[in-house]
């Protein structure tokens, strides 16, 4: 459930009730706030699911990628303007607006400065990192730190979609990305799996947040059923191989919506180089393949990454999750 | 699926199989009454797409357990019901439909073709032009019936992971083929095996010469829902054959099903047996309560004629759906269309009823 966000200004009067659950809570005193969140690489899957009330929405559950990173500092002003550098984020000063009025700082300012190397328009979540970080940074300047679910709600406000980044890797969330709340919270982490990523594009990518919502018939919002089914299964069993086989479902899906180039030589390569299965940014560019980590993946890597040579994708990276590679959230 | 939970109905709490073991390959999908899952769906896709309004009548032609289904999904949903039978409806089942407000009416002659499905095809379409703004589900074409069982396909998914095998017997196209659909987008190499009876016309055997006792499986026209690409084999059990095994689920597992079920166990054990690294699941479509007066009585059984001491140890392969009379027998189907199998030309179909 999202709380509401109900903590009111200090100074403004008549004061909205005040709900003590900011711990700790925010100081008087402020300070140069720093935050710092991963990218992710779109997502193991994509598309709309039941609600334990009955309604159906849109979900994702986003594939965390240690590759890039956004850093933001905020030197809090007690009046004056609130700017931003770059000068184009303009969502993340919406995002610092939200939290400074949540934080009961209506009418403080600031400057944020953001620092980012996430591909812009590759479906990583650039503008996501920005907003999340900023929002961190905000908290911090204060001497206080968000739970998710204020996060997620902020977030949305501030760019109408998110993604779950703000769970961390340490527990997946089947997340709303549009209403900004949890559908599912699977229990634990994705399994560990190494990915082999690309850009089926090259080097360009996609305006994501104008993208309209996927118009998904009813037999594939009942497919999703099916799919997360077997991804609960995937998380609790710690499967990787089941893992493979949710993201290549819904791959499949979003090829009849949004379709990848090459994606028929990318799944028939995918089987002959031994991996898992296949998983896109719903709405990007990138697309990855996945492997079990231990014996014969370097092997297997190496020969993916020839295929992909051959199809004329001349630049892929690689990146694992699971629990080697985060030794610990990186908020 | 997640945790204890007070359910909204008791078509909820009970739409939903119990999954069992039954070797160590092979799991059983137990439905209390499995077309619970079509009739829930349906009505409420219905009621979205703005082909019934609220407490808008709902009629069907079905002396079976999808009448029961309906009868107390409408009644839940507080929609009049009309359902038209023939004199094969049994008693009890009834005065159940008309105790949950149903009105049944029974067709008394046969039609000129078509036996009494026919006739009572045409009594439905009087029905529904009688009553302007009447729905009626459709469950043969009706698309609702195959998408009605993602949620089994979820709780199979979550339960198992994945299984090599579904094995199901067919009648109206939808626990089967809906089931495996939503299967195959997280596991493409799924074999699906389809059970029918002789006599029946699904996988393109005649219905001339006599009814069919095994009732529940089969259908004297072809059903739309039906997507015959979806199947890699296909069996045909005798009544005596399915009998027995519905008797032997029964005695080994205290599984209280009816004869459907006992078709799809002999198949299914059969397949379990050949193939003992793969794990399969097999659909029970309903308990066994009907068919007490029945099946489950040795003497019913004598006086059909129907009454086997042993089962039969495995199928007899087919080259061709043909008539055959092999008590239980098989073909790979081999995921063809109805057209392929049957050496007709695409263009020229098995004339289907609507």
């Amino acid at each position: 459930m999202q709380p509401t966000l109900r903590l009111g200004t200090r100074t403004a009067a008549p004061a909205p009730t005040m709900v003590a659950t900011l711990f700790p809570p925010p100081t008087r005193e402020f300070r140069v706030g720093h935050a710092e969140i991963h990218a992710h690489h779109g997502e193991i899957v994509q598309g709309m699911f039941y609600s334990s009330d009955g309604t159906v929405e849109h979900g994702l559950v986003t594939l965390p990628c240690t590759l890039y990173r956004t850093r933001v500092r905020f030197r809090p002003l007690r009046s004056g303007p609130l700017t931003v550098e770059p000068g184009d984020r303009s969502r993340a000063k919406a995002a610092a607006r939200l939290t400074l009025d949540a934080l009961g700082r209506t009418g403080w300012g600031g400057a944020i400065r953001i620092e980012s190397n996430v591909p812009i328009q590759w479906g990583c979540g650039s503008s996501t990192t920005d907003v999340l970080a900023t929002i961190r940074a905000v908290a911090d300047a204060f001497g206080t730190v968000l739970e998710p679910a204020w996060i997620a709600g902020l977030a949305v406000a501030a760019e109408t979609a998110s993604d779950s980044l703000m769970y961390g890797p340490g527990r997946a969330v089947l997340f709303a990305q549009r209403r900004g709340r949890v559908l599912l919270d699977l229990g634990g982490p994705l399994p560990a799996v190494r990915v082999l990523g690309f850009n089926t594009e090259g080097e360009h990518g996609v305006e994501t947040l104008t993208l309209p919502p996927v118009p998904y018939t009813a037999w594939e919002i009942e497919a999703y059923r099916a799919v997360l089914g077997l991804l609960r299964r995937a998380v609790e069993e710690q499967d990787p191989g089941l893992l493979g086989r949710v993201a290549t479902a819904s791959t499949l899906i979003m090829q009849r919506h949004r379709p990848k180039r090459h994606m028929p030589e990318l799944l028939g390569l995918a089987k002959e180089a031994g991996a898992l299965g296949v998983q896109v940014a719903h709405s990007g560019t990138v697309a990855g393949f996945l492997f079990a980590p231990g014996a014969g993946a370097d092997a297997r890597i190496e020969r993916a990454r020839d295929g992909l040579g051959r199809l004329g994708v001349a630049a892929s990276w690689e990146f694992s999750i699971g629990a080697a590679a985060h030794p610990e959230d990186p908020s | 699926m997640s945790g204890p939970v007070i359910n909204a109905s008791f078509v909820d709490a009970i739409a939903l199989p119990r999954l069992v073991w039954l070797r160590p390959n092979l799991i059983g999908l137990a439905f209390p009454l499995m077309k619970l899952l079509p009739a829930r769906f349906i009505v409420r896709k219905a009621l979205e797409e703005g082909e019934l309004r609220p407490g808008g009548l709902i009629a069907e032609t079905t002396s079976g357990t999808f009448g029961l289904a309906l009868a107390m999904v409408a009644r839940l949903g507080g929609h009049p019901l009309t359902l038209v039978s023939d004199p094969a409806i049994d008693p009890p089942l009834q005065r159940r439909l008309e105790d949950l407000g149903a009105t049944v009416h029974i067709v008394r002659e046969p039609g000129p073709t078509g036996g009494f499905q026919q006739a009572r095809l045409a009594v439905l379409e009087q029905v529904l032009a009688e009553h302007p703004g009447s729905f009626c589900p459709r469950q043969y074409s009706n698309p609702h019936n195959p998408g009605s069982y993602a949620p089994c396909a979820e709780q199979l998914a979550y339960a198992a992971g994945a299984i090599d095998c579904l094995i199901g017997t067919v009648g109206s196209g939808g626990s089967v083929c809906g089931i495996s659909s939503y299967l195959r987008m997280i596991w493409p190499e799924l074999t699906v095996i389809g059970v029918d009876t002789h006599r029946s016309v699904i996988f393109g055997q005649s219905d001339a010469g006599g009814g069919r006792l095994l009732r529940g499986l089969g259908n004297s026209l072809l059903p739309p829902n039906v997507d015959h690409a979806a199947f890699d084999l296909v069996h045909w059990v005798g009544a005596a054959e399915a009998f027995l095994a519905t008797r032997r689920l029964h005695r080994d597992h205290a599984l209280y099903m009816g004869p459907t079920s006992g078709a799809a166990y002999l198949v299914a054990e059969g397949w379990a047996r050949e193939n003992p690294d793969r794990l399969g699941a097999v659909i029970f479509p309903d308990e066994g309560y009907r068919y007490q007066d029945t099946v489950y009585d040795d003497a019913w059984l004598e006086a059909k004629g129907a009454r086997l001491d042993a089962l039969p140890q495995a199928p007899v392969e087919w080259d061709h759906p043909h008539d055959g009379d092999d008590p239980w027998a098989f073909f790979r189907w081999g995921r063809r269309s109805y057209a392929e199998v049957m050496h007709r030309p695409a263009a020229s179909p098995e004339p289907v009823p609507a």
